[in-house]
């Protein structure tokens, strides 16, 4: 086929040698654009740049030499400067950072609404034993005993259901890799379970289902066994 | 009476209302807040588009305006061309580059944008005057404040380097004649403006005279897609894309925050519906005897229902105003984190305040409160008075 630097122009006949198939890189999740690799001296010929570039790759021979190699591009140069491969990594990666800012909002939000949602099924859990309590404080079984009781309720559920939390959260990244993969046509992986994140779900739940117990607990034992018998 | 009756239902737990309250608060405010997500950068958007009254953007064939370093050649002449249609009023061209300026510790790299004075669109003025003659330049804060300059102001400034006589390419004397607000650059994105002439001049393409892009106001009820569509059949070389195309342009590049913003807004209703339907639930459970009792004489099981549909109601109506402040507010913090997203425009707010936003999220706030309602009451409701009675009395 034939390529030019502007339409309608004749160009230069190219034969497609391979296919490329898109990086694991997410600044070129969100754009759609074809892509193309010709030989520099031929992409230059076609765009009339001469023998200009946009930019070199240097490796170096140790990554000791890094600094140094940089150091000396940099006060020879004159309209161009070096750069470490790390540091553009991060300047690229800022629109990420943004992103990753905004998720650790929202998933503060998150957390916010879990604890109220959380208190407040506690709260009923334990009232709806009201009787059960005035029973066993009427037979004489003392108040830190029923609270450690309901406590340790508490501990089970929220154990049980930081079990089931994480298989969901797994089972939810994976459908969301496999959704925005496949819309994006890319391999990068957009959610990932890591340890980190089940450890702090798994502890934020422990101690939100833990507080939420104790609290309802305590607010029980501290009522009249009448009282919660309703007389 | 019916109204009583809930209210003393409601308060009869307190600490249980209180937290369902604001566990639907929290549920309304991020409901909100992602129902301004998905329609706000929309809006936002679409407004910036059409805010310097321009309804087609002409960029070189392929590409989206400013999307990559490509110009049209010889975009005089097909400026020159459209100006002689007679549904277009005014043709903006605008050159894209970078200026370099030296300062006493090295350079300060600036976007630059070659303009024509009399018909640009892509920044406000907001101190000194515009473009008059050919050697003179308008720059924003960020660019004034990291060149330590001010309007009145002289620099020399280059479109480039040249390495080997290490000197600036196409230097000029620029005279700083205004103080300009770009309105498609970001917030401290450092720009400027010269005229389009001395721009490539500058950039030693004057005989080419490239346009990175046109902006084209047609004449008032000019039909837009038509003009389009002859244009683009008129200058293979160009793609032509009116306001409905650039936002769908958006749409696709954002769609990952539109999504989220469904995911999370159905997530935020089924939070806030089973914290309803939880209480409501337990709330009707306790009190299976009293409305046995109150169907025994002979009040209509509508009425029931009705009483409490009006509790869980009343829990919604109460979490509202509570969710609106919620979501305002971290709409507010969530959108100043958004407005550092490297290269947006300053002017674009990704959580966008809109009556009908509100109103949105109120109403399937309020549909969910009442479904999560009807059930449980229809139920209790239902039972039958007798056995629940005896039930109820033997414990």
């Amino acid at each position: 086929m034939s390529v030019s630097a502007t339409p309608g122009d004749a160009g230069q006949a190219v034969v497609i040698g391979a296919i490329l198939r898109r990086g694991a890189d997410p600044a070129e999740i969100a754009r759609g654009e074809y892509r193309i690799r010709l030989h520099l001296t031929q992409l230059q010929s076609l765009l009339g740049y001469g023998d200009r570039v946009d930019r070199f790759a240097v490796a170096t021979t140790s990554t000791q030499a890094i600094g140094d190699a940089q150091a000396r591009i940099n006060a020879a140069a004159f309209g161009f400067r070096a750069h470490r491969s790390r540091d553009i990594a991060v300047e690229t990666s800022a629109t990420f950072a943004v992103v990753s800012r905004f998720h650790r909002a929202i998933g503060v939000i998150t957390i916010v609404a879990s604890a109220i949602f959380l208190l407040c099924i506690m709260l009923l859990k334990v009232d709806e034993r009201r009787r059960d309590v005035a029973a066993l404080r009427l037979m004489g079984i003392s108040g830190g005993t029923i609270v450690k009781g309901v406590v340790l309720e508490a501990t089970a559920i929220a154990v049980l259901g930081s079990v089931v939390g994480v298989a969901f959260g797994a089972l939810t990244s994976w459908i969301v890799n496999l959704h925005y993969q496949s819309v994006y046509r890319s391999p990068v992986r957009f959610s990932i379970v890591t340890g980190d994140v089940v450890l702090l779900a798994v502890s934020l739940s422990l101690t939100l289902g833990v507080i939420a117990g104790w609290l309802a607990a305590r607010r029980l034992v501290r009522t009249p066994a009448l009282a919660l018998f309703g007389r | 009476m019916l109204l009583t009756l809930a209210a003393a239902s409601l308060l009869r737990h307190r600490a249980r209302t209180l937290l369902a309250i604001l566990g639907v608060a929290v549920s309304a405010g991020m409901l909100l807040d992602m129902v301004m997500l998905s329609s706000g950068m929309r809006e936002s958007f679409r407004s910036l588009l059409v805010s310097q009254g321009f309804q087609l953007r002409i960029s070189p064939k392929g590409t989206l305006p400013f999307d990559t370093e490509a110009t049209i050649r010889d975009g005089d002449s097909i400026v020159t061309l459209l100006r002689g249609m007679t549904d277009v009023m005014a043709v903006s061209p605008v050159l894209g580059g970078q200026l370099h300026i030296p300062v006493a510790n090295g350079a300060v790299a600036t976007s630059a944008l070659g303009i024509i004075p009399s018909v640009e669109g892509d920044y406000e003025l907001v101190g000194g005057r515009q473009l008059a003659r050919a050697n003179e330049m308008v720059a924003n804060d960020a660019l004034l404040r990291a060149l330590g300059r001010a309007v009145g102001d002289t620099v020399h400034a280059g479109s480039g380097y040249d390495s080997q006589l290490r000197s600036l390419a196409g230097e000029r004397v620029l005279h700083i004649v205004g103080r300009a607000r770009f309105v498609y650059m970001a917030s401290e994105q450092k720009g400027a403006a010269v005229p389009i002439t001395t721009l490539r001049d500058m950039q030693g393409r004057g005989d080419d005279k490239p346009v990175s892009l046109m902006m084209v106001r047609l004449a008032p009820d000019q039909d837009v897609e038509a003009a389009r569509a002859r244009i683009e059949r008129l200058f293979p070389r160009v793609t032509v894309i009116s306001t409905a195309e650039a936002l769908q342009q958006v749409d696709e590049r954002l769609s990952y925050f539109r999504q989220l913003a469904v995911i999370l807004g159905a997530v935020s209703l089924v939070v806030g519906f089973l914290l309803v339907t939880t209480l409501v639930t337990v709330s009707v459970n306790e009190r299976i005897g009293e409305i046995a009792v109150m169907r025994a004489i002979g009040v209509h099981r509508w009425r029931v229902v009705a009483q409490i549909v009006t509790e869980a109601g009343a829990m919604m109506l109460a979490a509202t105003p509570l969710g609106l402040a919620l979501g305002l507010i971290t709409a507010r913090y969530l959108n100043s984190i958004l407005a550092r997203f490297p290269g947006v425009p300053e002017r674009i707010d990704f959580f966008l305040f809109q009556p009908r936003s509100a109103w949105t999220a109120l109403a399937l706030l309020a549909v969910s409160g009442v479904l999560a309602a009807v059930y449980p009451s229809w139920r209790s409701a239902s039972l039958p008075i007798a056995t629940t009675l005896r039930q109820e009395a033997v414990g």
